[in-house]
């Protein structure tokens, strides 16, 4: 899930591709402590979100593990009368996003690790808890790790927050998985994960990594000749998102979907437009990387050494 | 002439082609149109699995095959171009220009709501447990214990389920000399559970009774008893069961064991009326020690027990009144079918009902009348009833308001309709306590015709109208 930021536009050259960055205010990495080598983590489902248990002040609650989310983000139902930091009407772009502002927590914690300050941001998150009937206090955005590495086990529903050695490195005695199916290396923009792919060995394209997205996205105009050669699954009209009177859905499958050096097949994708989410990542995107990525296997993200590794692959 | 053979042939080409890709797919996208075939051949199956693909509802489908393509048009598809029996349709693709939102779950969400809640069984006519080792029971001061039993080595152990919104920081089990226990309240009813060993989730190997959890694994399944099924003697016989309306009158599904002069079986009922009848050795018996039987259409005898709430009714005065009866949704509106009977100065009639939402009216002498002691109202088919809830599991306020003369309440349990809850008066407030189904509810007050929100409520959340909804989280276990 994008969360949402005051951004001003920039462009940079990764890999030889230019990417419109947009840069926000900077906010140093919070300040975290916790008596843990690996902290172990129960994963509760919801559809297709993975839902770890955290406390803010004295309240416990659900929070979406949201690679897709720079920071930690407050749903604007529970957390409303937070102090404001800065007001800002962020995103604006369909007026879905209306009055998400900023604030500052103090004692959050996952169960024993604790942040001794964060900066959040409130915003409605009502659409997450219509649509899955489930209590969500929020999302916890990246930054949140961004001195760990943390391993999903998609499988068992477990999240692992390990603390890292000197190099950057999962200590061997920790490491909970071995001989990774897929290693490679990450950029991390304004807070969001990109992994460079490429389909069918002619297009390249940057995706992020999103585990709030409940479904891969792609971008259709950069995908138009890609999309000719796709399954088209389905086709629908979604009425009633946000400010939009309808939306015009296409789902699709492919193969040949390349990261790091490992091949996925029978990848589902959504063909959309994608504009106005490059602007809440903060990066023009190609892509979007969600569940039906990270379901292939047991995945670890390395927020130190910018390194994503899956292992196992389930088809 | 030419202009036209070229354009034919090129139009039977096309059609060829279409055919031969038709046997792959029938579903492509090409040139910012997205492209389907329909092939009048196929089966209606094969033709509503493409149709569902392509986005056309409707169930007078099979309408297509009749060359009726209203359905196809109204999903905004144009047919292009028609062979014998393979048609084309176009549509184009307009992602480009949608305004999609900008976060991807305002469209993931949207795409695909969660039904029910999962992680919280949908609720059953009754339950037998079923262990290869007791590992949860009630204790005699009513709580239930859950016992894991080992795991010595353990640092911690949770217990997590229905009954405390599935928790992962909290539901410490306390560690005893053989496993880990943990003490739970609990409403007779269904429920699923885990245990989260050092945060590794495990069910509960010793209870057979399991439901697929939507991912990878099992939540177990526990029934809090509600009801014991008691049958004196018959010490003789070697097999007693139990059997009824609640299982379809399965003879050989709850057996009674055998105690000293007498034979029983517990299980969990859910609430409203229930017929059965014993088996002792492959013969029906009704139960002795219940004088409330019916007799069904075959003859049988059927023992009768009603679970649920006492919901007294009382009319006060009408001294004169020969007859006063109370009908509502719960007798179907019988009028000639519960009597209220003369006790001191009031009448009364004390039922049993399912907990849930009622209108009633009383009918005295013939003459409809809402309760006069209760200012509570639904309106049903432009009747106003009076409104009572069995067994409410919240109660909605509004302080202040009192030059107001209607109060109502809508929201998410009744589709938003508008007129059907009128608040009614009690002290200083406006109240109506409601059986509201679990999970989140949205709801407003309308105060003489205004919509507002619940101004001793904090929580709400912005609605399509930007005047916000109210919002409470119904707890089953509360």
């Amino acid at each position: 899930m994008a969360s949402c930021l005051q951004a001003n536009a920039h462009k940079v050259k990764v890999g030889g591709a230019e990417i419109d960055v947009l840069y926000y205010e900077p906010d140093p990495d919070p300040e975290t402590y916790g008596d843990f080598k690996t902290l172990v983590v129960p994963i509760k489902r919801a559809g297709n979100l993975l839902i770890v248990e955290a406390k803010i002040d004295s309240l416990t609650g659900n929070f979406v593990l949201d690679t897709g989310a720079p920071h930690l983000v407050l749903n604007a139902t529970y957390f409303r009368d937070m102090p404001r930091i800065s007001d800002h009407q962020s995103g604006g772009i369909n007026g879905e996003v209306a009055n998400t502002f900023k604030t500052e927590v103090t004692g959050f914690s996952i169960l024993d690790l604790s942040y001794r300050r964060l900066r959040a941001d409130v915003t409605d998150l009502s659409a997450i808890e219509n649509g899955r009937n489930i209590k969500i206090f929020g999302l916890l955005g990246t930054r949140m790790f961004s001195k760990f590495a943390i391993t999903v086990d998609i499988f068992q529903n477990v999240l692992y927050i390990h603390k890292l050695d000197e190099t950057g490195a999962i200590p061997a005695a920790e490491q909970v998985y071995h001989d990774p199916y897929l290693k490679t290396s990450f950029k991390l923009m304004n807070d969001v994960i990109f992994l460079k792919g490429n389909i069918n060995s002619t297009h390249d394209m940057w995706f992020a990594f999103d585990t709030g997205a409940e479904i891969n996205l792609m971008d259709y105009r950069k995908s138009k000749k890609l999309a000719e050669k796709m399954e088209i699954l389905s086709t629908s009209k979604l009425t009633g998102v946000g400010n939009n009177p309808s939306l015009q859905i296409i789902y699709a499958r492919f193969d040949n979907l390349l990261v790091g050096d490992r091949v996925f097949m029978k990848n589902r994708v959504m063909l959309t437009n994608l504009d106005n989410m490059g602007k809440a990542y903060g990066h023009s995107v190609d892509g979007i990387l969600g569940y039906d990525f990270f379901m292939r296997g047991i995945f670890t993200v390395n927020f130190v050494k910018k390194e994503f590794e899956m292992y196992t692959y389930k088809l | 002439m030419k202009l036209t053979r070229h354009i034919i042939i090129a139009m039977l080409l096309l059609l060829c082609g279409i055919v031969a890709y038709a046997q792959q797919s029938n579903l492509i996208a090409a040139k910012d149109e997205l492209v389907l075939l329909i092939d009048l051949r196929s089966s209606k199956p094969n033709l509503f699995n493409v149709l569902t693909r392509a986005g056309v509802q409707g169930s007078n489908n099979t309408q297509v095959l009749k060359g009726n393509f209203s359905s196809l048009y109204n999903a905004g598809w144009k047919l292009k171009a028609k062979q014998k029996y393979v048609l084309q349709f176009t549509k184009p693709i307009t992602v480009n220009t949608d305004r999609v939102p900008a976060k991807p779950y305002l469209i993931t969400m949207s795409v695909k709501q969660t039904e029910g809640r999962p992680g919280y069984p949908a609720n059953v006519a009754y339950g037998v447990n079923k262990f290869s080792r007791v590992t949860v029971w009630e204790l005699p001061t009513g709580v239930t214990r859950f016992f894991l039993p080992g795991n010595a080595k353990a640092r911690k152990v949770q217990l997590s389920g229905s009954f405390n919104s599935w928790t992962t920081s909290k539901g410490m089990m306390t560690k005893t000399d053989s496993g880990w226990i943990s003490d739970i309240k609990l409403r007779p009813g269904i429920y699923a559970y885990k245990f989260i060993i050092n945060g590794h989730w495990i069910h509960d190997t010793n209870n057979a009774l399991s439901e697929h959890d939507g991912h990878s694994g099992f939540n177990s399944i526990y029934y809090r008893y509600n009801y014991t099924f008691k049958l004196q003697g018959e010490t003789s016989a070697s097999r007693v069961t139990v059997a009824g309306s609640f299982n379809k009158w399965n003879a050989g599904e709850i057996p009674l064991t055998k105690k000293s002069d007498y034979w029983q079986a517990s299980l969990y009922l859910h609430d409203g009326m229930v017929l059965y009848r014993f088996n002792v050795d492959g013969r029906w018996v009704a139960d002795p020690a219940n004088p409330t039987k019916i007799k069904d259409d075959k003859g049988n005898t059927n023992s009768v027990i009603k679970l649920g709430e006492i919901a007294t009714f009382q009319l006060n005065g009408y001294d004169d009144a020969r007859k006063v009866c109370v009908a509502g949704s719960f007798n179907n509106w019988k009028p000639d079918n519960l009597y209220l009977k003369r006790v001191n100065d009031t009448w009364v009639s004390p039922l049993i009902l399912t907990p849930g939402n009622y209108g009633y009216k009383f009918i005295v002498d013939g003459k409809w009348i809402t309760d006069p002691a209760n200012t509570c109202y639904q309106v049903e088919g432009g009747e106003t009833n009076s409104f009572v809830a069995v067994k409410p599991n919240h109660t909605f306020r509004l302080r202040g308001y009192n030059n107001a003369r209607t109060v109502r309440v809508t929201g998410t349990f009744n589709n938003w309709n508008e007129d059907q809850y009128i608040m009614g008066r009690k002290g200083d407030e406006w109240v109506m306590s409601m059986k509201l189904p679990e999970g989140k509810v949205l709801y407003k007050y309308i105060v003489d015709g205004n919509w507002m929100l619940d101004p001793g409520n904090k929580l709400w959340e912005p609605n399509e109208h930007n005047t916000g909804n109210s919002i409470i989280w119904v707890d089953g276990n509360n």
